[in-house]
């Protein structure tokens, strides 16, 4: 169904402005599903994911561009990268937890931004890396080249690329992982005693959840065509920590939600100009104190409510 | 009357009005000038984007009567100064207001970001905010840009830091952005290739608030001649305190002297009290000169804002006094604005003149105004363009 | 070059203690709450615009500015507090409370924004640009009173929490809010005055810093993240660790600026706080919070 979905609403928006806001929803839904995997489900407070969005842009295009490495190529050296930079983090913070983890991530993440800027003979810092190519044209058999100009067919990639990984998820959720990673989140110290590896799954969820950012930020390197180290900056992480608690931390389709709702609103709120950031804060506020459980105990309660009438309806003729 | 009869008859009358009113409007509404605002409004970007809708406004206002027949409007989107809300929002004035012409951007690498969308769209973009050399180098047909840039600047600073100040040592204070970084690294080779020596090169990120560590290890490099520092008002006004506090500029008892670009406005010195005393800088907007334009846009903006304009508001003003020009000059699309951009010879704005390359980079160095700060903290124009 | 290192050491002193100001007030929250409030740093900004304009504009007395940027913080900490971290206390969730600050702090720097503009005051006092030259060495009258304040501050708390019964209080209910309760304390009273104090004094700190920093809404956020740095490397909680690690801070500052370069403080800063958390996450001075690690 959600393939559906995506397949239909470049059709239903053909604006380039709407097309390009779709897109920036597909790499921040990317973004927020990741994230929830260390966050949500495994129950790791890291506010520091805009390190390896970072990360995951600037290796990606620096291999392309420097070194001339073939696009796919550079994408899962960068993903893979950022991963690395993921577990290393987890094992660095094993002992870690809570609040002193959150700010550990947050830590990594200021060094890490600041590596990319100071670091200029590497990454150009401030000054930037400009004309970044969109992902070569695909050629398929029998059909003429996809072009990745075309901002349909871009999202469609991305998109396509975040059910991928949405559907990998899952699986991972509902497997025995899963419940290694519940039981991690639950409760560090009666997991151990059960046997429970906890710094290798922590390890592990911080590297799926850093690649997975990894990717992102090599289609948003492709897709903006610019790379400059202030799109990197911490309150990205802050950004995407709220489309997950937003969405509804601990489900995965949550996030889902929240990253659309979260990317959509402040571009529906142009029309009203200065208040733009006051109502988003609001909005991000509100939420978590009246519903906790995000977007997700939202849609929840609603389907209750309207079942129990639909039910009262029934019984009623 | 009868009710049967006064229905009808009220809406023949509304029916008239809204003919008559619609008949004018869409008269009045095909003769508009429709320019795009992409400015930062949000974050702190928005330090630009204020004080350009001030100009731009100012600008309106005096144009209300409207140029050959055509009303100029102006619609805002918020860029933040960053690609990609810069480019967001340049696709959301593009697609849904459709502007004969764009206004914009102010920090280098949003204005880089929207360039190629300006191209694809076939909309002239009128830039008088970024200065790096990348904007106008590659001589994009579709970007304009009237103020100078970095080399423009930077060249000439270091030129005339050598030739007319006599000075062989520097060291350059900047901002860690794309326009601080740029511009020092012109000064640098300028200065090197005519014989001066760079003492230190000391950038800073935008979050430092106190710079008396900088000062101090400035004070201990010995013997500077100038001190080229870019930066924004709020940290040029904590470094010129601190310069002073050390003694290593005059306005401290020393004897280099700060040089500028990038971005003081007028009012500084009022900030920085005698600290600010024998600094000589670049600036985009001379307030003391004495051309007619300027004096009755000082005026304008004093009646209109109750303060003194900046060299931002001048900028903006100026942006939209361009295209009014370009319009007068028979213009009335974007196709043809751009053709009119591009073929400007003598426009007299209040920052300068225009005329542009084949860059479509205004060359004309009268935009390149040197002021030192004397010691009652006005201004005095130094004549050296 | 002796000279230029004695002066960047009290540059170090000098920033050193800006940021520990900022910081008192984040430690003493999280001590009491073990909470977040990211806010913070937007109270210590609205303190230094209405300590401006008190000061400068209704050509009150500098100190009443203090004052009133005292009392604009207290009330700021206790909607806070009322509005987000009562409700959510007994949902025990650590991250919730963490990301309604989040939207807080944005709703009040842009509600800033919208009132005081981007443009940066510049925020005079008769103290700001008085400087006191002893040798070669030299420091403003302001950076003194900034450390003055502070220090006073400090023993007022230290005095407060060792020997009245409500800081006595307080100590409690950080230590073991369950047998405070038990015992009779009224433990969301308390978290209540906490969250007063911890703004006020924040509040106050904008007052004392506004001559100092850069003065336009998003001056907070200047200094907020090495401010949480320095919490953490003191020890969440710990008065006496804070201020010590924020004079560190201070002079790695400087001592970065003279030898390395500015653009690196950041990193060294941080490089710092993983280093501490890695060797000892309780801070400079141990804690006996046993839970976390």
């Amino acid at each position: 169904m959600a393939a559906i979905t995506i397949a239909l609403l470049p059709l239903i928006f053909p604006s380039s402005y709407w097309r390009t806001n779709l897109i920036v929803c597909a790499i921040n839904v990317l973004l927020a599903i990741g994230l929830d995997f260390v966050l949500g489900y495994a129950g790791q407070l890291n506010i520091g994911q805009s390190a390896f969005y970072g990360i995951g842009a600037y290796a990606s295009t620096l291999l392309i561009m420097k070194l001339a490495v073939p696009f796919w190529v550079a994408f899962a050296l960068g993903a893979l990268i950022s991963g690395i930079a993921g577990a290393l983090l987890s094992l660095f913070a094993v002992r870690l937890r809570g609040h002193y983890l959150a700010i550990a991530s947050l830590g990594f993440a200021v060094i890490t931004y600041q590596i990319l800027l100071n670091w200029i003979s590497l990454t150009q810092g401030p000054l930037g890396i400009y004309a970044i190519l969109p992902p070569p044209p695909i050629t398929l058999p029998g059909l003429s080249p996809i072009v990745f100009t075309n901002l349909a067919n871009l999202f469609y990639l991305i998109a396509g690329f975040a059910l991928l990984i949405y559907f990998i998820l899952d699986q991972l959720v509902r497997s025995p992982i899963g419940e290694t990673l519940t039981a991690i989140r639950e409760d560090e110290l009666s997991a151990a005693s059960l046997g429970i590896d906890a710094p290798k799954w922590k390890a592990f969820a911080f590297a799926v959840s850093s690649a997975v950012a990894g990717a992102a930020g090599c289609f948003y390197a492709s897709f903006v065509g610019t790379l400059v180290p202030d799109a990197f900056f911490i309150t990205e992480s802050f950004s995407m920590l709220a489309m997950v608690i937003v969405g509804g931390m601990g489900t995965l389709i949550g996030p889902v939600f929240g990253a659309i709702l979260l990317t959509i609103l402040p571009e529906l709120l142009r029309g009203i100009g200065d208040l733009r950031l006051i109502v988003y804060g609001a909005t991000v506020a509100l939420v978590v104190l009246f519903m906790p459980g995000g977007l997700v105990q939202a849609i929840r309660l609603v389907a209750r409510h309207v079942f129990a009438a639909g039910a009262k309806f029934e019984t009623r003729s | 009357m009868k009710t049967s009869l006064r229905i009808p008859l009220q809406f023949a009358f509304l029916t008239a009005f809204i003919l008559a009113g619609a008949g004018t409007s869409s008269q009045a509404a095909d003769k508009v000038i429709k320019i795009g605002g992409l400015l930062p409004i949000s974050g702190p970007g928005s330090y630009f984007g204020v004080q350009d809708k001030q100009g731009v406004e100012l600008a309106l206002d005096q144009l209300k009567g409207g140029v050959n027949g055509y009303k100029f409007e102006v619609q805002y989107e918020d860029s933040a100064c960053s690609p990609l809300p810069a480019t967001q929002a340049a696709k959301r004035l593009l697609d849904q207001y459709q502007p004969d012409v764009v206004i914009g951007e102010e920090c280098s690498d949003a204005t880089l970001a929207v360039m190629p969308l300006m191209d694809q769209a076939k909309v002239p973009l009128l830039n008088a905010g970024s200065s790096s050399i990348k904007i106008t180098e590659p001589g994009n047909p579709w970007t304009f840009r009237i103020m100078p840039n970095e080399v423009m600047q930077g060249v000439d600073l270091a030129t005339n830091a050598y030739k007319r100040l006599n000075a062989r040592t520097a060291v350059l204070l900047h901002e860690n952005t794309n326009a601080g970084i740029g511009n020092a690294k012109v000064f640098a080779d300028t200065f090197g290739k005519l014989g001066g020596k760079i003492l230190e090169d000391i950038g800073f990120g935008r979050d430092i608030n106190d710079f008396t560590a900088i000062a101090t290890r400035i004070a201990g490099l010995g013997s500077v001649d100038v001190i080229p520092t870019y930066t924004l008002e709020g940290q040029g006004l904590k470094i010129t305190e601190a310069l002073t506090q050390v003694g290593i500029v005059k306005g401290g008892g020393g004897k280099a002297i700060q040089l500028g670009a990038i971005w003081l406005p007028f009012g500084f010195e009022q900030k920085a009290g005698k600290a600010a005393i024998g600094y000589i800088r670049i600036v985009q907007f001379d307030p003391t000169d004495q051309r007619a334009v300027v004096r009755d846009f000082i005026k304008g903006f004093k009646t209109k804002f109750n303060g003194d304009p900046t060299h931002l508001n001048a900028h903006a003003y100026d942006q939209i006094m361009l295209i009014a020009d370009v319009v007068r000059r028979g213009a009335k699309d974007a196709q043809s604005i751009r053709d009119g951009l591009a073929a400007t010879k003598d426009f007299s704005g209040v920052t300068g003149s225009v005329e542009f390359d084949k860059t479509n980079q205004n060359i004309k160095m009268d935009t390149v105004h040197y002021m030192e700060t004397k010691p009652d903290l006005s201004w005095e124009s130094l004549k050296w363009n | 070059m002796l000279i230029v290192i004695l002066q960047q050491g009290i540059n170090g002193i000098v920033v050193g203690s800006l940021y520990v100001l900022v910081a008192l007030g984040l430690t003493l929250i999280y001590g009491v709450l073990v909470q977040i409030n990211f806010a913070h740093a937007d109270i210590v900004t609205l303190g230094a615009f209405a300590a401006y304009f008190v000061a400068q504009l209704l050509s009150g007395n500098y100190f009443i500015g203090i004052a009133v940027a005292l009392i604009v913080g207290g009330v700021l900490g206790w909607l806070i507090n009322a509005a987000i971290f009562a409700p959510l206390r007994e949902r025990g969730s650590e991250l919730l409370p963490l990301i309604a600050t989040i939207g807080i702090s944005i709703m009040l720097q842009n509600a800033m924004l919208l009132l005081f503009g981007p443009i940066p005051y510049a925020f005079n006092t008769p103290y700001s640009s008085k400087v006191i030259h002893i040798g070669s060495l030299f420091f403003t009258l302001q950076n003194l009173l900034i450390i003055l304040v502070s220090a006073a501050t400090i023993a007022l708390l230290y005095a407060f929490m060792k020997f009245t019964f409500l800081g006595k209080a307080l100590r409690a209910v950080s230590q073991d809010r369950e047998t405070a309760a038990l015992m009779g304390i009224n433990p969301n009273f308390l978290i209540m005055l906490t969250f007063i104090i911890a703004s006020a004094l924040a509040g106050m700190s904008g007052a004392l810093l506004g001559p100092v920093l850069v003065l336009t809404p998003f001056a907070g956020t200047s200094v907020i993240v090495k401010a949480f740095a320095i919490v953490i490397i003191g020890g969440f909680g710990n008065v006496e660790g804070t201020i010590i690690a924020g004079l560190i801070v201070g002079l790695i500052e400087s001592y970065t600026t003279q030898f390395l370069d500015p653009g690196l403080i950041d990193i060294a800063v941080f490089a710092l706080l993983l280093v501490m958390l890695a060797v000892r996450p309780t801070g400079l001075i141990a804690e006996k919070r046993a839970e976390n690690v």
